[in-house]
Order: structure tokens, then sequence, then C-alpha cells
């Protein structure tokens, strides 16, 4: 099925012959044979042990761990570019990986040749790439320089060039190795659009990063590798906990999940009785759960409830804040005029943008249920994190549809 | 086989890289291709000069020397050039192989290819150059020169399977590519470029290691071609295309042992 990635039972073991030195001589081939067959053994990283990773057509999983955990080795496997040494790896459709960008350029030529070789490596066929050059072109923004060999570039449009070719092979699967901390924050922001913009048209996508934040922004599911093994897996956040109590030296306490120890007020971030609790927040899209969301996206805010006994006296509200704090927007269905009836048992409510016209940006969302005079069931300040992304940056908050219109002659 | 088949399917990249590799070769050089047709009218120029006034070796059968010289050394330049450039094309290509996903046989399938289209281009000068020496009256010209398609076939064969076995064996050891330039100056000088088998006045041990030589019937069969002009015997067609075919084989099993392990040394 295309865009479907399942590692089974995958263990890759790096090999390399003699002892301490790397074996890279003739010399040592024909004369250490013999000699080190029964002196010394060879010498084997694993670099995986054992991986069983399933991950369906459109979804976005973070691989996260330490150096040398295995995550760019899963990456390498994933697209073709390692063999297992054990197990399978099975890829539906077209893959891409963006590991280094812009590697295989070849500095004497010009950039359009090497948009083409590139292209070509990638797995389009010449006409392909053709069409799409325009699309290219406009993405990585270099103008004239196209024509120009790709020495005379800066690093930036180096990777702007690379990075708008491997995306405009529209791969099922894509790869991501780290590759969005290298260049300035606009082109970050560029990528990270255009990323989120691919993942809602439905591809897979896999990426490895220290970024804890862009994971937890970017991702459905994170995969947390230590050692070549999955230590934990499933909703980002829980895992990425999970990770940084490791990394601090000490493992998580088990939570008792949800219930009533809701009730318990978590340090200054959610209060309240907890006769009714806020069971998750989403941002949900056409294609699903989003964290990362490219503006202008018509999407909801799904909020889930449960509620023990019978509550007839209550309100839902939310704020959306700006990541330094500024009020955005703040909403309940009180002021909106809905007059609640009854909310028992599980309940879900959407609050449904047409279109979420922010600036690009990081922006947390408060979520609330409390009484129409403001006593708390569950008031949770920040329960969702997201991310506005866009192909440019503006100042403000408000990013309105707009037009602009002009007597002849203003402009061009 | 199967690795045909492999690079049939990517001829269009083999194509666009091998283009690649010309277009660098000769950016910013104001002669531009060119060069293809200089360098062996330059290289044909110092040997007729040196060759002619400052020592004269004969062979029967070895007149004019330059133009014997010429007609040997050709196909060989193509040769030892494939696999000079063998012997780092993998590792040049390194952040191709481990950053994108690319077959790795394509690599040595456009260095052959590119020294490929090199050698094409000097034909003309040796074609020239035979026609000058016909017309001065020299030498006979080589009625058979439209069997030289046929000549190239065991040489392309050759240096494919070189190129692919010594671009994998030069990944796993290293200096093998310091090495590379030294077995080729023996393989060189134990080829019968410089001198002809048939004049030869050496120990009857040491020609026959000479005839040893797998190159040898290679060069022969050229030689036999372009410059002799006579139709080269059976047993040499068949001893040529065997070694070719070999030849093949041989650098096609080494680099499929090695193919699957070649990123992870890059």
């Amino acid at each position: 099925m295309k865009g479907r990635l399942c590692f089974s039972g995958v263990r890759k073991v790096y090999r390399w012959r003699g002892s301490r030195v790397r074996n890279e001589s003739v010399k040592g081939a024909v004369l250490g044979s013999w000699w080190r067959r029964r002196t010394v053994k060879h010498e084997a990283h694993v670099a995986l042990d054992g991986v069983d990773l399933e991950i369906v057509p459109g979804e976005s999983v973070a691989l996260i761990g330490p150096n040398g955990s295995g995550k760019s080795t899963m990456l390498k496997l994933a697209g073709g570019i390692l063999k297992p040494t054990e197990g399978d790896v099975d890829v539906g459709g077209r893959v891409t990986a963006l590991i280094e960008l812009g590697a295989g350029f070849h500095p004497e030529i010009t950039g359009r040749e090497n948009v083409l070789i590139n292209g070509m490596l990638l797995g389009l066929d010449r006409k392909e790439v053709e069409s799409r050059l325009p699309e290219i072109l406009d993405f990585a923004g270099i103008g004239d320089f196209i024509d120009q060999p790709v020495k005379t570039y800066s690093s930036g449009m180096y990777v702007r060039l690379g990075f708008a070719v491997a995306v405009a092979v529209e791969p099922d699967v894509l790869l991501i190795d780290e590759v969005l901390s290298v260049g300035d924050e606009a082109f970050t922001r560029r990528c990270l659009d255009r990323l989120a913009r691919m993942r809602q048209a439905g591809v897979t996508m896999v990426l490895v990063s220290h970024d804890l934040d862009l994971v937890e922004a970017f991702a459905d599911r994170a995969v947390y590798l230590r050692a070549g093994r999955i230590r934990a897996e499933g909703d980002v956040g829980k895992v990425i906990a999970r990770y940084r109590a490791d990394v601090a030296g000490r493992t998580t306490q088990p939570r008792k999940d949800s219930g009533s120890d809701v009730r318990v007020i978590e340090e200054g971030r959610r209060w309240g009785c907890g006769e009714v609790e806020i069971r998750s927040v989403e941002l949900v899209s056409e294609v699903g759960s989003m964290r990362l969301i490219p503006t202008g996206t018509p999407c909801a805010l799904r909020i889930r409830t449960r509620a023990d006994r019978e509550i007839d006296n209550f309100v839902i509200g939310v704020a959306w804040h700006r990541a330094d704090g500024t009020l955005v927007a703040g909403h309940n269905t009180d002021l909106d005029g809905l007059v609640p009836r009854r909310l028992t048992g599980e309940s879900e409510i959407r609050c449904a943008y047409d279109a979420l016209d922010l600036t690009p940006g990081d922006y947390v969302v408060d979520v609330a249920v409390h009484t129409k005079d403001g006593k708390a069931y569950d008031y949770w300040c920040k329960a969702l994190a997201v991310k506005v992304t866009a192909g440019a940056e503006w100042p403000g908050v408000w990013n309105p549809p707009r037009q602009w219109e002009w007597d002849d002659g203003v402009f061009d | 086989m199967t690795l045909v088949r492999l690079l049939w399917r990517q001829r269009a990249l083999v194509a666009v890289l091998v283009r690649r590799e010309l277009n660098a070769r000769y950016r910013a050089s104001v002669l531009g291709f060119m060069w293809s047709l200089l360098n062996p009218l330059l290289l044909l120029f110092v040997y007729a000069v040196v060759f002619t006034y400052i020592f004269n070796p004969r062979f029967p059968g070895g007149e004019p020397y330059p133009l014997f010289l010429f007609s040997g050394l050709l196909p060989w330049l193509f040769f030892s050039g494939t696999v000079l450039d063998a012997s780092v094309t993998l590792i040049d290509n390194g952040p191709l192989l481990a950053k994108v996903m690319c077959p790795p046989e394509i690599f040595p399938a456009v260095t052959v290819v590119s020294h490929f289209i090199h050698h094409l281009l000097a034909l003309p000068v040796l074609f020239a150059a035979l026609v000058v020496a016909w017309l001065a009256g020299w030498h006979p010209f080589p009625t058979t020169i439209w069997l030289l398609p046929l000549a190239l076939v065991p040489w392309l064969l050759i240096s494919g399977g070189a190129a692919l076995g010594i671009s994998a064996l030069s990944v796993k050891f290293r200096d093998l590519r310091d090495l590379v330039g030294h077995l080729l100056n023996l393989l060189f000088f134990s080829s019968p470029i410089i001198y002809s088998l048939d004049g030869l006045d050496v120990p009857p041990w040491l020609e026959r290691v000479l005839r040893l030589n797998p190159l040898g019937s290679l060069v022969e069969l050229f030689r036999d071609i372009a410059f002799t002009g006579k139709v080269p015997e059976p047993r040499l067609w068949f001893v040529a295309m065997t070694v070719g075919v070999a030849g093949w084989v041989l650098g096609a099993i080494v680099f499929g042992r090695f193919r699957e392990t070649l990123v992870e040394s890059v």
C-alpha cells in the first residue's frame, strides 16, 4: 500500500574487520585474513536490535532518542540506502529522504542541471523534472542564480534548492533527518509550512529530530529509541516525557491514567473540582489531528469531556494565546449564545473555524469547562500547543485573506 | 545479467550524469569539447616528432612507428583512463550514495561511458592520420577499418568489468587507489603497445609471459584492424572476445559481492 512503512524484526549490524583500525588496505586483507581469523573476532556494532514498527499511510511519526540510538539508521533503512542485516523493511510507494539537502549537487554545473540530476536521482524522469521546474524555482527563490554554477551559491541558496527539489518529487513517504535545523529562520518556517501542507495531502512522514518542540508540533506519534531498541512508542507527549525523564536519569512514576485524579491541581496549569473532566483537546482538520497547521486552513478544536454525573450548568470556553502570552482570541459557549442542556458521560464538542487566519508562529490554547458563574470544573491552561506555518512572515497575529486593488499604473 | 538490467533501467540517469561529467570537465575552458579532439592530436604530434627524429624503433610491420604506437595507445588510454577514474568514482560520489538513494552501479557506468565518448572523439584523429600517411605513401590505408566497431566490443566489455570491480574494491581497500596506477603501468609495458610481439628479441620465457597477458589480444585485434589492415584470425577474435566477456563477468561478480555494503564503507 502506498505510503505504508513497516519494520518487522529489523536488526542492523555494522561490521568492520580488524581490531582498532578499520581494515582498509590490501595488505591487511591479504596478510591479515588468516592471522585475524584466529586472533581477533570481527567487531560489530549493533545499531538496531529487533525493531518492529508499523506506520500507516498519512501518519507522521517522530523518532527521538540520544545520539547513536539508531534513529538515522532506521531512516536509511526506510530509504533503502542501507539493507537490514535481519528482518524486513517494507515501504509502499515513492520514498524521498531529506537527509542532507543538496547532497550530490555538483559544484561546477548550473543549478538547473543539478536540479535535473537530483530530481532523476530521486526517481523522477526527465519530463517530470522539467514540468516541476517552475515550482522548484519558485520555492527555492534563487532567481537568476539558477543558471550559474552551484559553487557560486551561498549555503542558504544551496539548501533551499536542495529542499525544493526533494519535496517536488511528491513522495508517498518523506524521511526527514534534522534538516530543518539548517538555514535561517525564515527558511525553516517555509519548510515547515511546506511539510505541513504535504502532511495534509496525506504524505507519510518520518522525522528524526532532537528538537522536541518541533517533534511535539509535528508528529502524531513518537517512537523513542535507545541503543537500537524501541523503548517507548505512542502519544507524543508521553513518549517525550519518558525520554526527558530518562535523559534526566530517572524513570517516570507510573501515573494513574485519567479518572478522578484530575481533581489534583496541576501546578498552576490546571485546576478544577473534577466533576467534568477534559479528556483531550485536539485541533483537527480534514485529515485528522494536527499540531502544525498552515495558515488559513479550515479546522476545528475538538474537546472531549467526561462527566461522572449529569451536569446542566456549564460553559465551555476557549482562549488562544501567542507563545509570548498575547491573548489572540477568547470565546465560550455562553457568549456565543448556546444554552446548556446536559453533559453526561463522554461527550465531544467541536468549535469549528472556517479558516485559521493567524500569522505564523506558536500558539497555545486554554480550554475550560466551568459553571455560568465561573466555578471551574476543569480549567486547563495550555491544553494544546499548535504551530501555525506560512510561506512568509507578517507582523501581528491576524493574517486576513486579502486582495489588493489599485488604480491603473500604481503597480505592475 | 541482473546488473545489465539494472543499468538499462537507469539509462536516462546515466546519460544525464555523463553529460554532467563532460560539462563539468570542460566548463570554463575556452576550447571546451575541442579538447577531446586536441588531446590525441597533440599526443600524436609529440610521438611523431620524438619517434621519428630522436629515436626510431623498428619492428617488422611497425612502420611508420608513430602511427603504429598511436593505434595501440588509443584503446589503452580508454581502458586505463576508465580504470583510474573508476577507482575514485564511488568515493567521490559518496554523498550521493549515502544521502540520496541511488543505485551504486551507475557511477562506474558513467565513468565507462564518458571515457568511451572521449575515445570515440579521438578516433577521427587516428582516421585522419591514416589518411595522411596513405596520401604521403608512408603506409597503405587499412581497408579493414570498418571492422573497428567490432574491435571496440571487447575493449568496452573489459573496461566495464574493470570499472565495476575496481570501483567496488577501492571502496573496501582504500590503498588500491595508489596501487592502481602502478598496476596499470605494469600492464602497459607488458602489453604490445609500444612494441609488437612478432618482432621481439627477448628470451623465450619472457615472450611466453608476455603472451599470457590477456590484454595483448585486444591490442592486437585493434591494431590489425586500424593499422595493419588485415582481418584478424578467428583465433584472435575468439581470444579477445573471451577476455572481454570474462573481464566483464569477473568485474560484475566482484561488484555484486560488495554492492550491498558499499554505502557503509564509503
